[in-house]
């Protein structure tokens, strides 16, 4: 059922409580290897997708395989592939920051003798070495995710499935989640993670997928969904004169789909085109406004940010 | 060569020894890393044994007054036997009442840290986590059992109590702080926040210490006088029976009839019965039904609890 290249798949899930349905015929495709960036806004669903994959809740109908284990049929092979961060950090009175993770990896079946150097490892990896013998409730915010993020690799798992890793921290501590995510991807873990702030997922990504009220929107690499969701480039031309003449000009070349004016700027005159071929087509279009000696001020294309996708993925409805 | 293939095997089979279990155990050890840790521990063990103390110390007080006061004679024995029998009742009270505040908040604590997820994420089967909560409380209760052991002991110095008495209040104490620890992780698994788990817990404790005796007391006083005269040797023995199961269900009363029956029968095991008919009948000392009623119930409420636990949400 599950294929070889793709370590988390799910066909058609669903999962309703009474009459909502918060995970609507999702299908989901996680390359092995990949960093995959599951975005939408709150409530959309993705908390409910991951908590189906970390086997702690059914699906009401559908599949869905992690490591080509199902879910349902084999939870505990899916459990020894992940390592789960949810959207909370779950804190333990009394405990401090090595036993924190010694009794996660004891949890974990990781022998007794071996836990000292995994622990240390875990630490180091995390920067938290120094914080070793400290109560688990008295590290900062950004301390205890990445403490989270230690704990999820107690067992050296594929797949790591995070929930909001940076939501509610610092830009400091956003900045070195987001470089342990790297980090671990370079280690070989194939990252699973959901947010709802595209700049935090857009810079680090492989992998999109874009969740909408329970549906998948848009999901592929990331310029798959550049191209599947903005067909058309944008390029604005800034002009001093002779607008119309310019129009007419490119009106005619092959891949324009519309031209439309903008407000002007500081005195010069801009236009919008709609374009929807290649580079050597966007050359074309300078060609012809040069050729006919209209003097160009400006001509650049607009970066389709994800920012913009998502936007336009997205109607930021909620059910 | 050879030694190096001995070695592997010895590793690839696991040790069984029983303290291995426990230390094993993540669960456990956890627990009691958290629990020894501080001053509380410390805190609960000191309280326990200065009340403990102190109430003994009443005891002694009273009753060496009351046994000389008879007839100028001193009955020593007297003194060590309620001595005895008023340190294993308050210490049934706090067992009673300790073991399940260790344990109410067992799974639904978890719950509330939010890291009752982490855990089901993990390979630690629900039966493990269950033993391991607990093993934990069951160690603890039986740490404050054994501090209170030389306080029990005084009683040697009176006389009137053997070693047979010590290890039979042991292991009913222990027996109800099984039974009583179980059903706290029970509804443990059953309620989403620890205070109503512990109200549940409290509840099913403070019935079947005090309010099944009550119950039970009012049964016999009203149905005993409506029957003392008319009564077959059947309905007398069924009625005893009856009476002696109910009784069994309490530790409380089934200690003071063990003693009862250790004293006036001097037999811990079977004892015959002599009916007002003059028929006699087999009986057996109650800490035996006792203890056997409770471990019964203890397994069947750490199955359901693990059934629980293990349990993923629909």
């Amino acid at each position: 059922m599950a294929s070889e290249e793709n370590i988390i798949e799910t066909h058609g899930l669903v999962k309703r409580y009474g009459k909502l349905t918060a995970v609507n015929n999702l299908s989901l495709r996680v390359p092995r290897g990949a960093i995959y960036g599951f975005v939408g806004p709150n409530g959309a669903g993705k908390t409910t997708t991951m908590r189906i994959l970390t086997t702690l809740i059914t699906p009401t109908a559908g599949e869905a395989f992690v490591a080509r284990y199902s879910v349902t049929q084999n939870p505990r092979e899916v459990r020894r592939a992940i390592g789960y961060m949810p959207d909370f950090f779950g804190v333990y009175d009394d405990m401090k920051v090595w036993e924190y993770l010694d009794f996660f990896a004891a949890c974990y079946e990781i022998p007794e003798r071996d836990r000292p150097r995994l622990v240390a490892d875990l630490l180091a990896l995390v920067d938290l070495t120094h914080r070793r013998d400290d109560m688990v409730e008295k590290l900062s915010r950004g301390m205890k995710q990445r403490l989270s993020l230690a704990r999820t690799l107690a067992h050296d798992p594929e797949v790591l499935i995070l929930d909001e890793p940076a939501s509610g921290l610092d830009p400091r501590a956003r900045i070195e989640i987001r470089e342990l995510l790297v980090e671990m991807a370079r280690m070989g873990k194939t990252i699973f993670f959901s947010s709802h702030i595209l700049a935090d997922v857009a810079e680090i990504c492989t992998h999109l997928g874009i969740i909408e009220s329970g549906q998948m929107v848009a999901q592929g690499t990331v310029e798959e969904i550049r191209r599947q969701l903005m067909p058309t480039r944008q390029i604005t031309v800034t002009l001093l004169d002779r607008i119309d003449e310019a129009k007419e000009a490119m009106m005619h070349i092959e891949g324009v789909t519309g031209i439309e004016d903008l407000p002007e700027e500081r005195g010069r005159k801009r236009i919008r085109v709609d374009f929807a071929g290649d580079d050597s087509g966007v050359t074309l279009l300078l060609q012809a406004l040069s050729s006919r000696g209209i003097p160009v001020v400006n001509f650049s294309e607009e970066t389709r940010d994800l920012e913009a996708v998502f936007m336009r993925a997205t109607k930021g409805i909620v059910s | 060569m050879a030694q190096d293939i001995v070695a592997e095997e010895s590793i690839a089979v696991p040790r069984r020894k029983p303290l291995r279990l426990i230390l094993d155990n993540p669960v456990v050890l956890k627990e009691l890393r958290g629990r020894m840790r501080g001053a509380r521990a410390f805190t609960v063990l000191t309280v326990y044994l200065l009340l403990l103390g102190a109430f003994s110390s009443l005891i002694y007080v009273a009753v060496a007054e009351s046994a000389m006061s008879v007839s100028g004679q001193v009955n020593i024995g007297q003194i060590g036997r309620t001595l005895f029998a008023g340190v294993v009742a308050i210490e049934m009270l706090l067992v009673s009442f300790i073991a399940p505040a260790f344990t109410a908040g067992a799974i639904s604590g978890e719950r509330e840290h939010q890291t009752y997820d982490l855990l089901r994420t993990t390979l630690l089967p629900a039966r493990s986590l269950v033993l391991g909560k607990l093993l934990a409380a069951i160690l603890y209760v039986l740490l404050l059992l054994l501090a209170a052991i030389p306080l029990q002991s005084i009683a040697f110095f009176f006389g009137g109590v053997a070693e047979t008495e010590v290890i039979l209040s042991f292991v009913i104490l222990l027996a109800t702080a099984l039974l009583f620890s179980t059903i706290g992780i029970y509804f443990s698994t059953r309620t989403r926040r620890t205070l109503s788990a512990s109200v549940l817990t409290y509840a099913t404790a403070t019935f079947v210490t005090f309010g099944l005796p009550i119950i039970v007391g009012s049964l016999v006083v009203v149905f005993g006088m409506s029957l003392s005269g008319v009564q077959s040797p059947r309905t007398e023995m069924v009625l005893l029976y009856a009476l002696g199961l109910v009784l069994c269900t309490n530790p409380a009363a089934t200690a003071l009839l063990t003693q009862y029956v250790l004293i006036n029968q001097r037999t811990i095991g079977v004892f015959s019965y002599t009916l007002s008919s003059g028929e006699k009948i087999t009986l057996i000392s109650p800490w035996i039904p006792f203890t056997i009623l409770y471990v019964l119930l203890t397994i069947v409420f750490f199955f359901l609890s693990v059934r629980r636990a293990k349990a993923v949400e629909e």
